[in-house]
């Protein structure tokens, strides 16, 4: 009997560390998330969409612009996935380059700015819970993922270009450099 | 006439049915599941006629497109055809959920569909037309009556405000009241869109990896498993094994979709590190270990968002799958310099 009644406590044993664990997310994590989504989603709302367009229509003949300043702006602004749609203000032979740039800040820049991509939030919270639950800030990790970030996807999406090149010789095609906008 | 097929939701799917048949220069099902050919593609193009098209390797304009099908967990794809208008077929039981839910309704999205799901269709078309142009008539007539009563100076469909808003010569009060007016409205449909994708998007997650923290904190599993994640995720070179790993070109794109990989590998390391197993200023390349194949199967999408040719899409998907390798180990390595002094 006492053997049923251990097996008993540890089969619900199983759920309430779960359980400890989901409300204790949703007393902490939870409201400053929605928090800083709503003053996110104002802020966005209230800037407008057509001042990131001009700025990444200004973007196209620097690297450091197109793959730093733009994919950095244009997650915070447009969040993941219509980031990727200020790609079509670039030349044809650098979106993949602008992609592979923007999918990695819909990331990095997620830890602070999680209105960016709250679908795939635990990529960050997974790892920054278990800081949590030392007791230390979530703060200095969210900042230094974002800096290094900033850095590596941009040599990232420069790397993509020499990438393109080496697939246009493989497949025999060239892709335009030239900006080609419609409307 | 080729035949319609018929769409029904899988059990615990959602959406549907869906009744699709080639219409004009619409013959094409693009497949757009990380590579392999789901076996409705080839059921639909057998009823139908149509052509299937392989969307990771190409691209199709999006006139040419019948339906969709994709295999999206939740995050991004099941909404992107849905919102320009394509029906999509979803392997999985994804229901209403992603950032660009709003776009999955019944009539254009269904999913968990498996072979059974796929039928002909019978004759319902032609009463299903029938009720359209009914619809469209008296749709037409309530836009006369609309007509006829805006000449009023209040009429029932505006409220005051927006009739103010209206009229031309505005005095300084009604201006400031109309601006504080947008202002605390914007802020109120932020809270709405915010409290929707908390609701829909992060609480389910957090339900699923809460009970999954459970389950390896509360059995034994736990400490089997820092058995093997300490001496791997513990040091910067199984780290970067790890990273090395997931931005593998031919494995990238199957660990992608949905970040789900990467956000139980992270929740993974995440109880490593509370349990002081694994030293936390490891947090930071660990960050970047777990998700080298970031988007890698998101590419022909994210370049249909960017409006890039055909020709660029095939150049563009290995490229990336490249870069992604190139750089993946890298990222690591720089995310540890990075990482002394963190938490000391």
């Amino acid at each position: 009997m006492d053997f049923i009644v251990k097996l008993a406590e540890g089969f619900i044993n199983l759920f309430q560390t779960g359980a400890d664990t989901f409300i204790d997310w949703m007393g902490s994590i939870v409201p400053l998330v929605l928090m800083l989504l709503i003053a996110m989603n104002t802020l966005i709302q209230l800037i407008g969409e057509n001042r990131i367009n001009k700025i990444a229509q200004k973007s196209a003949g620097n690297p450091l612009l197109r793959y730093m300043v733009l994919p950095f702006l244009g997650s915070f602004m447009l969040a993941n996935p219509m980031l990727h749609s200020l790609g079509r203000f670039l030349p044809e032979k650098y979106k993949p380059s602008y992609f592979a740039a923007a999918g990695q800040f819909a990331h990095t820049s997620n830890g602070i700015f999680p209105h960016i991509n709250p679908a795939e939030l635990f990529i960050f919270l997974g790892i920054a819970s278990g800081i949590q639950q030392l007791g230390l800030p979530m703060t200095d990790l969210a900042i230094r993922y974002l800096l290094v970030g900033l850095v590596m996807n941009f040599i990232g999406g420069w790397v993509t270009d020499f990438t393109t090149s080496y697939v246009e010789k493989q497949q025999k095609v060239k892709l335009s450099k030239k900006v080609h906008v419609e409307g | 006439m080729s035949k319609k097929v018929k769409i029904v939701k899988g059990s615990g799917g959602f959406g549907g049915p869906l009744v699709i048949g080639v219409n004009g220069k619409k013959d094409k099902v693009m497949y757009v599941t990380g590579g392999h050919k789901p076996a409705i593609v080839d059921k639909i193009c057998e009823i139908t006629g149509a052509s299937a098209v392989n969307g990771f390797e190409t691209s199709v304009p999006e006139d040419e497109i019948m339906a969709a099908v994709i295999d999206c967990g939740g995050t991004l794809r099941c909404g992107i055809y849905p919102q320009k208008g394509i029906p999509t077929i979803n392997i999985m039981a994804t229901g209403k959920s992603g950032p660009l839910r709003q776009y999955i309704t019944e009539e254009i999205y269904v999913s968990n569909v498996d072979v059974d799901q796929v039928s002909v269709a019978g004759e319902e078309e032609g009463s299903e037309q029938a009720s359209e142009t009914v619809q469209q008539a008296s749709s037409e007539e309530t836009e006369k009556e609309e007509k006829t009563e805006s000449e009023a100076t209040y009429s029932k469909d505006k409220k005051i405000m927006e009739t103010r808003a209206e009229q031309e010569n505005k005095s300084l009060l009604t201006k400031i009241g109309l601006g504080a007016g947008k202002v605390i409205n914007t802020f109120y449909q932020a809270a709405r869109d915010a409290v929707e994708t908390m609701l829909h998007t992060v609480i389910p997650f957090m339900g699923f990896v809460a009970l999954l923290i459970g389950i390896i904190q509360g059995s034994g599993i736990g400490d089997l498993f820092a058995n093997i994640m300490s001496p791997l995720a513990g040091n910067i070179w199984g780290l970067m094994v790890i990273g090395l790993i997931c931005s593998l070109p031919f494995l990238s794109p199957l660990l992608g979709p949905g970040g789900v990989i990467g956000q139980v590998l992270g929740t993974l390391i995440g109880v490593e590190i509370g349990k002081g197993n694994i030293p936390p200023n490891l947090a930071l390349p660990a960050l970047f270990a777990i998700n080298t194949q970031n988007a890698a199967d998101f590419i022909p999408v994210g370049l249909g968002l960017a409006e890039a040719e055909t020709k660029t899409i095939e150049v563009g998907v290995p490229s990336v799958l490249y870069s992604r390798f190139l750089n993946g180990v890298p990222r690591v390595f720089v995310a540890w310099l990075a990482s002394f002094g963190l938490y000391k």
